[in-house]
């Protein structure tokens, strides 16, 4: 069996993630095989043959490989697991079963009511400090069904979206309409958060949530202090929190 | 070639850099993720591109034109051959790339090793070019900072612009035009910010600063998507200096990003001003400039047609299967470095939106699981085996022994073990529609092969052999010279105040004119 060059790596081991070490170990060795099947010096191999000796179909091959052991494959694009829905874990809280779903992150800080009628649910990087708080009604927005319905009925007057991903495009047609924004991803620096502060809608990224269902009534502590830079960099935690109002 | 030992520490000094700000740049702001495109997968298929293709269009676009004259141009104009585009993008996709192929086992450090030298080379005489006026060759090197302009196009910026106070139509509609079209151009740009960029900031006086913002690719023009619902954006390129007072923009960084202290908001901006710009423009052309009614009028015609395009395009998009998403997006990441094509005048579809068959092998490979967790390990805990260095070792920010991007062995200088390139341009595809052949330019909606000519045979006046030399240096000490006069007059063509106001004005001088 031939060796590659990183097989002395002497400070190397493995990746840090199984999936990812799963699909860099098998291509190494797919690499390894057409090498030695080459007869050829590796200078004349790595731009020369090895773009015939290794194809899509072997790649493909490892993808199969990892789907036979029984993985399924996390997904973050919808498309994604609409067109493979054998190869991806199924999608939960996106159609008819939104109504009995909430974002359940187990960092979320949660209180019972308060005097003011206040629960805590969860808490969010504040992108900017508001001179109020917002009440508003919560409403998952994680489809593009979803936001083609809002596109063509209008989005409900204070709305307060409960999104996914810190992306701006699934959104991108409505977002202007949100009254305020609740992001389970990405930081006061990504897409989204760069959107809303065009906007000027108060929105949390990162969000860590617990038991917020869809139509639920919730205030976002938008008056907290918003998060920096240096506060990531530092791992300084800057958080607003985010209570479901049981009493008005 | 012959690889000296001087190239050597040179380029892997420049990958070194590439290293530590990547690094920077990605801890605060997270792996990008979409529910609609894609990202993670989409991103890592454009870097395979990249490394297969950049140096030989690079050398195609130096057989027309030299990287630093590239370099000169872009100071000229809001296009993107600034930011992200050269400052991060070009290198760091390029190199990431390389590092996912060494990652698997496909190829090691010290192959296509000519390659390597070259585009670190290029992007190196690109940067130091359109950085030279602030001495730089990144944001980075500046403290996160882009002073990229002369001060003619500063005075002119500043002379000509609109104040505004929150709540007046002029700052209601700028708000509302900066907010719609960042949105289209992430659109636009498949959930990318590459659309977008900032410079500065500049000093207008003790309290109010000005940033420079682009908002580019907007209209009919490279990206076969925007075919038809981008049909009535009237301008492919849109810039906007924009002055505000009581917050200081602290960060400028690589990908054309800011931040503030404090954190920017609307009520800050205090004055806007709008312009066009290509690679045929004579610089930058004023855009409903002449009132602050007229200027509000146009703000508004633009936020609604970048709204429609929006929307037009968003169901263009949700259309899609994934294919044509992740090559939508791959072309978007791979392509942003395009439009140094067109100032050399050298841009051909086939070069920069297909997806490079080389790289097209890798597309089974690419869920979303794979491409997030092997993004996030690459740029994050640089947890590959060949990321780890030894353990004394501290990476600059984690202080982890890692490093992101690979050098190059010198041990290739005593043993010659090791490959030049990657060779020439292989045949791409695409399952997206094919493009159709209408440019919208400066000089009109365009067939390619015209925007071509005209592109070869364009040098705007400021960039001629009579000026390109007569830098900020000079300028201190010859501003009463003729060269000097006639320069800035040249700028100063289609401006609303200084139009022959010449080369002696102090920012005070133009700050007067203003309070007329």
């Amino acid at each position: 069996m031939s060796r590659l060059y990183g097989d002395s790596d002497k400070y190397g081991d493995q990746c840090g993630t199984a999936i990812v070490e799963a699909f860099h170990g098998a291509i190494r060795e797919l690499v390894r095989r057409r090498y030695v099947e080459s007869g050829q010096a590796w200078n004349d191999f790595v731009f020369g043959k090895s773009f015939e000796l290794i194809t899509a179909q072997d790649f493909a091959a490892i993808d199969r490989k990892l789907l036979d052991y029984g993985h399924r494959y996390a997904w973050s694009a919808l498309k994604s697991q609409q067109e493979r829905p054998e190869a991806y874990v199924a999608a939960a809280g996106i159609g008819e079963d939104l109504a009995s779903f909430s974002f359940e992150h187990p960092e979320a800080p949660t209180a019972p009511v308060d005097a003011a009628g206040l629960e805590l649910r969860g808490c969010g990087d504040n992108v900017v400090k508001y001179d109020a708080d917002l009440v508003g009604t919560a409403r998952y927005v994680r489809s593009s069904a979803t936001v083609l319905g809002y596109l063509e009925n209008g989005v409900p007057p204070g709305t307060i979206a409960v999104i996914d991903d810190s992306g701006g495009t699934l959104t991108a047609p409505i977002l202007e309409q949100f009254a305020g924004v609740l992001c389970a991803g990405g930081t006061v620096r990504s897409h989204l958060g760069i959107l809303t502060r065009e906007y000027g809608i108060p929105c949390f990224m990162n969000s860590k949530l617990s038991g917020i269902r869809e139509g639920d009534t919730v205030r976002m502590e938008c008056t907290a202090t918003a998060k920096t830079a240096e506060a990531y960099q530092k791992g300084v935690e800057m958080t607003a929190r985010v209570w479901r109002v049981v009493q008005q | 070639m012959d690889l000296s030992y001087t190239q050597l520490l040179e380029t892997n000094n420049l990958i070194q850099q590439n290293t530590d700000e990547t690094y920077w740049l990605c801890l605060t702001r997270t792996v990008q993720e979409s529910k609609l495109f894609p990202v993670s997968p989409y991103m890592i298929l454009s870097y395979f591109m990249c490394f297969y293709r950049y140096p030989s269009l690079l050398r195609k676009i130096e057989r027309h034109m030299k990287a630093e004259d590239i370099g000169d141009r872009a100071r000229n104009m809001g296009i993107k051959i600034q930011n992200p585009a050269m400052g991060w993008c070009l290198p760091s996709f390029y190199l990431l790339g390389r590092e996912y192929l060494i990652a698997m086992g496909m190829i090691r450090p010290q192959d296509a090793v000519e390659d390597v030298v070259y585009v670190m080379d290029f992007w190196k005489r690109f940067e130091l070019a359109w950085h030279r006026n602030d001495g730089h060759m990144t944001n980075r090197d500046f403290g996160h900072r882009a002073q990229v302009l002369p001060e003619r196009k500063l005075q002119i910026f500043h002379a000509d612009m609109y104040d505004c106070v929150e709540g007046d139509a002029l700052h209601t509609a700028a708000q509302a035009f900066m907010a719609a079209t960042s949105q289209y151009g992430f659109l636009v740009s498949c959930e990318s910010r590459i659309a977008l960029h900032n410079q500065g900031p500049y000093r207008l006086d003790d309290e109010r600063e000005m940033i420079v913002r682009d908002f580019m690719d907007l209209a009919e023009g490279d990206y076969p998507w925007l075919d038809g619902v981008a049909a009535d954006m009237p301008y492919n390129n849109l810039t906007v200096p924009m002055a505000v007072k009581g917050c200081h923009f602290n960060i400028i960084d690589d990908w054309g990003s800011f931040e503030s202290q404090p954190e920017f908001k609307s009520h800050h901006m205090v004055g806007v001003g709008l312009y066009t710009s290509d690679t045929l423009s004579e610089g930058h052309i004023p855009v409903g400039m002449g009132s602050r009614e007229e200027l509000t009028r146009t703000f508004e015609m633009l936020t609604q047609k970048a709204k429609d395009a929006t929307t037009k395009l968003w169901q263009r998009i949700a259309g899609w299967n994934r294919d044509q998403m992740l090559d939508a997006g791959a072309i978007t990441y791979f392509s942003i470095i395009k439009d140094l094509a067109h100032v050399a005048g050298c841009y051909a579809m086939e070069d920069w939106m297909l997806i490079d068959e080389r790289a097209e092998r890798f597309r089974p490979l690419l869920n979303d699981e794979y491409g997030n967790l092997s993004l996030w390990e690459i740029l994050g805990p640089l947890s590959n085996p060949c990321q780890r260095t030894n353990e004394y070792q501290m990476c600059q920010h984690a202080n982890t022994p890692a490093r992101m991007y690979s050098l190059i062995p010198y041990s290739i200088l005593k043993d010659g073990d090791y490959t030049r390139t990657v060779g020439g341009l292989a045949p791409g595809a695409s399952y997206l529609p094919a493009k159709e052949d209408r440019y919208r330019t400066t000089q009109g909606v365009l067939p390619l092969a015209e925007y071509n000519r005209r592109a070869r045979e364009f040098v705007p006046a400021v960039c001629g052999e009579d000026y390109k030399y007569l830098c900020e240096s000079w300028l201190k000490y010859h501003h009463r010279s003729p060269e000097a006069e006639a320069l800035y007059r040249v700028e100063q063509r289609e401006s609303r105040l200084l139009a022959n106001r010449g080369a002696g004005l102090r920012r005070a001088d133009v700050e007067a004119l203003r309070r007329g």
